[in-house]
């Protein structure tokens, strides 16, 4: 496509280091996280403006060319995935903080701005953007509006869309909105209809977002289990008696083992399960809060319980959480990584169908669940370098989806449909 | 209940959702209008209707569909009043932390529709982040469903989201699914006056740093208000009162009042009083039940000085503003004890200079709704709502595939044209 009229319009536009259409830069395009199906884009674009990307737009439609929007390219289902060819915009060079408003507690940003600069940005001022995915140093806020990205402190301080309350976007005409940043009860609320609607209604370019306050204090805990019924049934008791976790983060048999394979922290290989659970608000309830949490450990059959006494050992219980991508990476040359969600109560019952399923395809799958709300991270081991491996792996992936509905959840808790969950809405939405 | 605000030829009460979508399909084949009826605690909000029609009376659906209280959701049918859903709730200690108005008669559908809210939001939000499942008859008399029953789900567009506010025209809410919270162990509000408002606005700045974590934070203005019902009258000097409210557990409602007070009288604001837990309830339930004839929406930081120019405007009113969320709430009722409705003799809501307000608000970025306003049949749906904004037409395109035929709620919105 390297000299067609649409490449040299959209040098002419945007400038031509703005524009990228030879072979070897595009083929950096070809896929995101998921990296399961690829498809090289006809020209790639890098905006610096809303007024580029708008121009884009325009001409891409009247030379009836797919626009595919991109971020950081950290999908984990193929959203930035050019299936149709033509244009992918990537939001990466409008990467400016515009303003930090602390009086109004909000800030407003350009879409590629990185998740962790911004927060990285308010240090000090005590106050963060709490939509942190695992992927935060790279994944851009843009790309968590289109993705309602969620992460590890969810149950406690909700996903993406409850942070965001204004949008400019530019919509498939070129048209320019600006979903103003003050509430209009007049208006259907197409902001919560833009967050999450992973660039199928428009191209995000500036976003006002909610800040909120650093948390006095934290207190960090780790209880191993003999089940996952077990680690389970203490989130329950946590929850039932009105404590709301930061975070609670349950690593199943498998993923342990996984990260003690690799990286030797010396957790136990026969037990069932591992919650990382962590509590944080104003310092003085959180002794009272962390023995209560402990009791109910105890009380679930917890063998092993340790809790952080300091920054430095929050750290490292942490760590053994936040290790298990570097550990799945050292095990096994491909890992699908899935998102299901099931009503919390039911993980123990998912966790066992999971099993089944691995056994069945003979692929190792392990699991990490953001337990507080039931969402389930069923990694699925393979070799891609071996097509029936690849297409066991994607068969697996989809009975552990349609499982999740059984069990009367979703098929994606915050990673989102991109290419690869298109064919299971219609299941979804009929069960 | 009275319907009055809508022109009824009947009112049909379905049992059930197959029901309610049997009268929507009948009414699309005549093109004729649809009014949805929860507990008419808000008929008169929105514009006018256009021409008469049939009321949908929801409350024959106020079933509990399913409470897991372990997962922390409930689903329930739209007809289910609010206080009957608390009641529910209250046996696992859990809520919606949404202040919600007429309570007793007030229904979960109705209450998506229309997204009330009240001082908490400043902590918790407002109904949009509680709705996490939809069931729907859109205006061709087709079922629907959005969301689910987990809390969190991203699959497909948040078509929760579009139903909360949407006042009818996307289609007749029969079944919600919310989340819910547990129950707080303890509250407190602690209540300053200040002499002016620059003072006032010195206080809310310095409450962006505090080292509490406050549910509510509200401003409370004008002659109805210095009378202060609840809270006794203001000093003669005083212009405006500044609540902020405390939950949590013992400890830390404790320890947030103590730490507020040291703050405050750091920074020589004198005399606050605190309202102990013990008395603490009636005082949320008063701030959380205000009446307002008007609603001005502002950033946070521009909330003193709109309150300022609506006192220039008329000094009679009489203000509530969750000032935290620049959320400012007028009313030309004499007092501000419920009900609101205005009777003959008392100033009639025409001579309200919302016109002038909603330039003004304008010019900060904000807009004016119109509330309540029983007794003037001439207020368009332009003149309650303002003018359309940006996204107008992509609301009217939106709109017009649920509701083809405009039968849901005509006039009561207004999609610019
Ligand atoms: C190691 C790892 C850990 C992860 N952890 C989490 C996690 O904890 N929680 C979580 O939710 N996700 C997680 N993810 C998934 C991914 O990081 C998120 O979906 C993230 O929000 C994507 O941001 P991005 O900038 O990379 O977007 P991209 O991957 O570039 O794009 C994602 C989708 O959004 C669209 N899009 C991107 N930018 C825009 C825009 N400006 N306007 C309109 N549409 C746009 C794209 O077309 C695509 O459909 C993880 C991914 C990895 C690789």
């Amino acid at each position: 496509m390297i000299h067609t009229p649409l490449v040299r319009e959209l040098r002419a536009r945007l400038g031509a280091e703005n524009v990228l259409s030879a072979p070897s830069e595009l083929a950096v395009y070809d896929c995101d996280a998921y990296t399961i199906e690829r498809r090289r884009p006809d020209v790639v674009v890098l905006p610096q403006s809303t007024q580029q990307v708008a121009e884009v737009v325009k001409l891409a439609k009247r030379h009836d060319v797919p626009v595919v929007p991109r971020g950081a390219g950290t999908s984990l289902s193929g959203g930035c995935v050019p299936l149709g060819g033509g244009v992918v915009v990537v939001l990466a060079r409008m990467n400016r903080i515009v303003e930090i408003d602390l009086r109004n507690r909000m800030a407003v940003v350009e879409a590629g701005v990185p998740n962790l600069r911004l927060t990285q940005h308010l240090a000090g001022t005590g106050y963060h953007f709490a939509p942190d995915p695992a992927s935060q140093a790279a994944s851009t806020i843009g790309g968590n509006v289109a993705t309602n990205a969620g992460g590890p402190h969810t149950l406690k301080y909700g996903v993406t869309v409850n942070h965001v309350f204004g949008i400019e976007a530019v919509l498939g005409d070129g048209w320019i909105v600006r979903l103003a940043p003050v509430e209009n009860p007049r208006e259907l609320d197409l902001i919560g209809l833009i967050v999450g609607s992973e660039g199928t209604l428009g191209i995000v370019t500036k976003i006002w977002v909610r800040l909120t306050r650093d948390p006095q204090d934290y207190r960090t805990m780790r209880a191993v289990f003999n089940t996952v019924d077990d680690a389970t049934r203490t989130v329950t008791r946590v929850i039932a008696a009105g404590i709301i976790p930061a975070a609670v983060e349950l690593m199943d048999q498998g993923i342990m083992a996984a990260i003690e394979e690799t990286m030797h922290f010396g957790l136990p290989l026969d037990a069932g399960a591992m919650l990382v659970i962590e509590l944080d608000g104003p310092a003085v309830g959180l002794d009272a809060q962390q023995e209560r949490v402990i009791e109910f450990c105890r009380d679930c059959g917890a063998r092993e319980l340790l809790h952080a006494a300091d920054s430095r050992q929050r750290e490292r219980l942490w760590q053994c959480r936040k290790s298990s991508g570097a550990a799945l990476g050292r095990l096994s040359p491909s890992f699908l990584c899935q998102d299901g969600v099931v009503p919390r109560t039911r993980l123990p019952e998912i966790l066992r169908r999971i099993a089944e399923i691995g056994r069945k395809h003979q692929l190792r799958i392990v699991n990490l669940a953001h337990a507080g709300d039931g969402n389930v991270h069923p990694n699925v081991l393979f070799d891609d370098r071996d097509p029936d491996q690849v297409t066991r792996a994607l068969a697996a992936g989809r009975e552990l989806l349609e499982a999740c509905i059984q069990c009367g959840g979703s098929i994606t808790a915050e990673h989102g449909i991109g290419i690869e969950k298109v064919d299971l809405m219609e299941r979804l939405f009929s069960e | 209940m009275t319907t009055d605000a809508l022109p009824l030829t009947q009112t049909n009460a379905p049992a059930d959702a197959a029901e309610v979508a049997e009268v929507v399909r009948g009414a699309f084949r005549d093109k004729m209008p649809v009014y949805p009826i929860g507990g008419g605690t808000a008929l008169d909000y929105g514009g006018r209707p256009t021409a008469p029609g049939v009321g949908l009376s929801l409350e024959k659906l106020s079933r509990v569909i399913d409470y897991p209280a372990d997962d922390m959701t409930i689903t329930v049918d739209a007809g289910l009043t609010i206080a009957e859903l608390a009641e529910h709730l209250r046996t696992h200690r859990q809520r919606l932390p949404v202040d919600i108005p007429h309570a007793d008669r007030a229904t979960v559908g109705g209450v998506v529709a229309t997204a009330p809210s009240g001082p908490r939001r400043y902590a918790y939000g407002t109904m949009r982040d509680y709705v996490i499942g939809v069931r729907v008859v859109d205006g061709t008399g087709m079922e629907f469903s959005g969301g689910g029953r987990v809390v969190r789900n991203v699959a497909g567009y948040n078509i929760c989201r579009l139903m909360v506010g949407s006042l009818g025209p996307i289609g007749v809410i029969t079944q919600v699914t919310l989340m819910v919270r547990p129950m707080p162990e303890a509250s407190a509000l602690v209540v300053c006056e200040v002499g002016d408002f620059d003072a006032a606005e010195r206080i809310l700045a310095a409450l962006v740093h505090t080292q509490t974590l406050p549910a509510a934070v509200e401003l409370l203005a004008g002659p109805a208000q210095q009378q202060g019902a609840v809270l006794g009258p203001m000093l003669e000097s005083s212009a405006a009162r500044v609540i902020v409210g405390f939950e949590g557990s013992e400890l830390e409602v404790d320890w947030m009042v103590g730490q507020l007070r040291k703050e405050w009288s750091e920074a020589g604001i004198s005399t606050p009083i605190t309202i102990e837990p013990a008395d603490a309830a009636a005082a949320w339930d008063w701030l959380g039940g205000l009446p307002a004839d008007v609603q001005i929406n502002v950033r946070p930081g521009a909330t003193v000085a709109m309150i300022e120019q609506v006192l220039r405007l008329d000094s009679r009113c009489s203000i509530q503003a969750h000032a935290g969320n620049g959320v400012i709430r007028v009313g030309w009722s004499p007092s501000q004890t419920p009900p609101v409705a205005l009777s003959p003799s008392e100033t009639p809501p025409t001579t309200l200079p919302w016109r002038e307000l909603r330039g003004a608000a304008a010019e900060a970025g904000g807009n004016v709704v119109l509330l309540s306003h029983a007794d003037d049949r001439q207020l368009t749906a332009r003149d309650v709502w303002g003018p359309p904004g940006d996204a107008a037409t992509v609301v009217r395109a939106i709109k017009d595939r649920f509701d083809p035929q405009g039968i849901l709620n005509p006039g009561r919105l207004d999609y610019g044209s």
